[in-house]
């Protein structure tokens, strides 16, 4: 592991907060329609001066702040959940595979959204409380998952992780089941949850994203020491005093809120989870006190961009964003595992 | 997980492309008057006994035909919309008939649209010795050979001509009726979330050309393509045409994007999808509802001037009909 210097952390997070910057001007100052930067600079002026009232009537003005920064704002809050989830969830199961949907908690949100989406008309409910009913399912999901795996001091990553492919399945099935007899656009809503999408996201949403983002997040900071060493073993993190099962349930727990509320606002975004953490983990090493920031900063990013190709590069059409991370993260993913299973063997 | 994503994904995009089969899916409504008394009415007219329909828009032709007695068995779409054929068997979706439904049910001809997926269903009944008849409904002068082929088939040529005629009637009316007015630009859309609007080269961008409106979807891309919501408002449109079904008011939507033409001067439309989008028998209907949508109610009275004035004239003959 590569030791961590103060100067090091600030080198890299500052490095990575440049960048994030960058991309979010990138993102806000493109799009289909011709509002470039001077436009947005020209709506942020608009907007910090207090005359949104005069500029109301104004394409550019709702272009820039009611279509592409709750989408940036949104974009920004799930990356970062994905990634960071992914880096937590590899390092307690020790699983390279490991992705922030492993655990069935994706699945316990994706289907208690599609029921709503599905049987929403039947049941007398309106699609807007599908990222509601979504986060509600997760939790519950969360809840189940550690209830059949044992609970507290029983919960080894094997029978998680088991438990989370099981429930996974049944939920794909319930998901499928769901599909086949829903309707032409109940089912077209579906297929986007299912592939991810951040264009049907509304801004008020980001509150709750925001809070379990933040929660997951300051956790996962706070017990980042811990989950280095209990990468390494459960035996060896209580040799050296870590309390592997409160801590592993403190992360459990976080984490699938903070993937419960991404899940809920967008659907399943693959790759995001899976390639930012093992990227990040070839340049800046395993040090999960500054993986974790790293992460987050990164998925942010990686999320934004993708989405800004998502919506531009059809030229006043849409591909869902889960689309572009699948066919960046894919081939990419390909060529990390070859370059690292050229420096040796994978364990 | 993904692989299903992947297979769903594939026949969505077919769906898509082709639209005009799927778009039928939305929903029928039920014809009235003396026509409607047809449905019932007993036939001895020669032609196939057996009929299964697996798209809403040939049942509904069917129907409006008169022959809705010959359906033995129709796709669930079908029977969902249709009160009528709530009780046939269903022998499946648009995409996913059930080969052992269909054959269960000894038709002797199986009614579908062109289109990939569909296409596939049709090779292999044909295989197993059903005969099965393929009618492309993505434009409007197929909708109405549609209605002509399917009055041959069943033996009601003379209403199909008539619903022919009346489509064509009212075609020219609106247009006439709509001379006169500005072309508002406007933008038609079948679903909010995920946005789908109306494309080029469909029987509803047709049919918005008919009745005055410049379709800005047009430029989009041809079907019915997801399109976003930054290139609507920045395409401005003068009117908006919402027809997501079951969905709150549109007004209400659309208004918290206030720099769109339609939102600013009121003009965004709730279009009730049940009387417009089936590519069906009722598009005389659809085309007096979508040109009161465009232009407000206040072309109802041209319209009507327009059809009294034309019947006041010979009736057209059939090379003007195919001419229009």
């Amino acid at each position: 592991m590569i030791r961590l210097s103060l100067s090091r952390m600030i080198f890299v997070l500052g490095t990575l907060s440049f960048g994030l910057v960058l991309i979010c001007l990138i993102a806000l100052a493109t799009g289909p329609s011709n509002i470039g930067f001077g436009a947005v600079v020209d709506v942020a002026n608009s907007f910090l001066r207090g005359s949104a009232d005069t500029a109301a009537g104004d394409a550019s003005f709702d272009i820039v702040l009611r279509v592409r920064l709750p989408r940036l704002i949104l974009g920004l809050l799930v990356g970062a959940a994905l990634a960071t989830a992914g880096v937590i969830f590899q390092a307690l199961l020790r699983n390279p595979l490991a992705d922030p949907y492993v655990l069935g908690v994706s699945g316990g949100a994706a289907l208690a959204g599609i029921v709503v989406l599905a049987l929403g008309g039947l049941l007398g409910i309106s699609t807007s409380f599908v990222p509601i009913a979504a986060f509600g399912g997760g939790l519950l999901a969360t809840a189940l998952l550690y209830w059949v795996s044992g609970g507290p001091g029983r919960s080894g990553p094997t029978g998680l992780l088991l438990t989370g492919v099981v429930f996974n399945a049944f939920a794909s099935a319930g998901i499928v089941f769901l599909a086949s007899i829903a309707g032409f656009f109940d089912g077209s809503r579906i297929f986007l949850w299912l592939i991810g999408h951040l264009s049907a996201v509304e801004i008020d949403a980001a509150g709750l994203v925001a809070v379990s983002v933040a929660i997951g997040f300051g956790v996962a900071c706070l017990l980042s020491r811990s989950l280095n060493l209990i990468a390494l073993g459960d035996e060896t993190a209580a040799q050296l005093g870590i309390p592997v099962d409160a801590h592993r349930r403190w992360l459990l727990l976080s984490t699938s809120l903070m993937v419960g509320a991404a899940v809920a606002v967008s659907g399943l975004i693959g790759f995001v989870g899976l390639i930012v953490p093992h990227a990040l983990r070839l340049v800046i090493g395993s040090d999960h006190r500054l993986l974790i920031p790293a992460a987050a900063l990164s998925g942010a990013g990686f999320l934004v961009l993708s989405d800004t190709l998502a919506r531009t590069i059809l030229d006043g059409r849409e591909l869902p964003v889960g689309a572009v991370t699948a066919l960046i993260g894919g081939p990419l993913f390909i060529f990390l595992l070859r370059r690292a299973q050229s420096k040796g063997p994978l364990s | 997980m993904i692989a299903r994503v992947i297979r769903h994904s594939k026949s969505l995009a077919r769906f898509l492309l082709a639209f005009g089969l799927g778009f039928g899916v939305l929903f029928v409504s039920t014809p009235q008057g003396e026509e409607a008394a047809e449905l019932l009415e007993p036939t001895l007219a020669p032609g196939p006994r057996r009929l299964i329909s697996l798209n809403p828009s040939l049942s509904a032709i069917v129907l409006r035909l008169g022959e809705g007695q010959r359906l033995v068995g129709v796709d669930d779409y079908s029977a969902r919309l249709m009160p009528e054929l709530a009780e046939l068997p269903r022998v499946g979706g648009l995409f996913d008939p059930g080969l052992e439904s269909i054959l269960s049910l000894r038709p002797d001809r199986v009614l579908l649209v062109a289109g990939l997926e569909q296409e596939t269903h049709a090779t292999r009944l044909a295989k197993l010795g059903v005969p099965v008849d393929i009618y492309p409904n993505e434009r409007l002068d197929e909708v109405l050979e549609n209605i002509q082929r399917l009055g041959t088939l069943l033996g009601r040529e003379q209403a199909a001509a008539n619903r022919i005629q009346a489509i064509l009637e009212m075609r020219r009316a609106v247009s006439v009726a709509a001379k006169s007015r500005r072309r508002p630009t406007s933008v038609a859309i079948v679903d909010r979330s995920p946005l789908f609007i109306v494309g080029s080269e469909t029987f509803l961008d047709e049919m918005l050309d008919a009745v005055g409106a410049e379709n800005l979807g047009r430029r989009l891309a041809k079907g019915y393509p997801r399109g976003s919501i930054e290139w609507l408002i920045d395409a401005r449109p003068e009117r908006l045409l919402d027809m997501t079904p079951g969905a709150t008011a549109a007004l209400e939507f659309w208004s918290r994007w206030p720099s769109i033409p339609a939102v600013a001067n009121g003009q965004v439309v709730d279009v009730d999808a049940s009387r417009i989008s089936l590519p069906g028998p009722d598009l005389d209907r659809a085309l007096r509802e979508l040109a009161i949508a465009v232009h407000g109610e206040g072309i109802e009275v041209d319209i009507r001037r327009a059809i009294a004035e034309r019947s006041a004239s010979p009736p057209m003959r059939e090379d003007e009909l195919v001419d229009q």
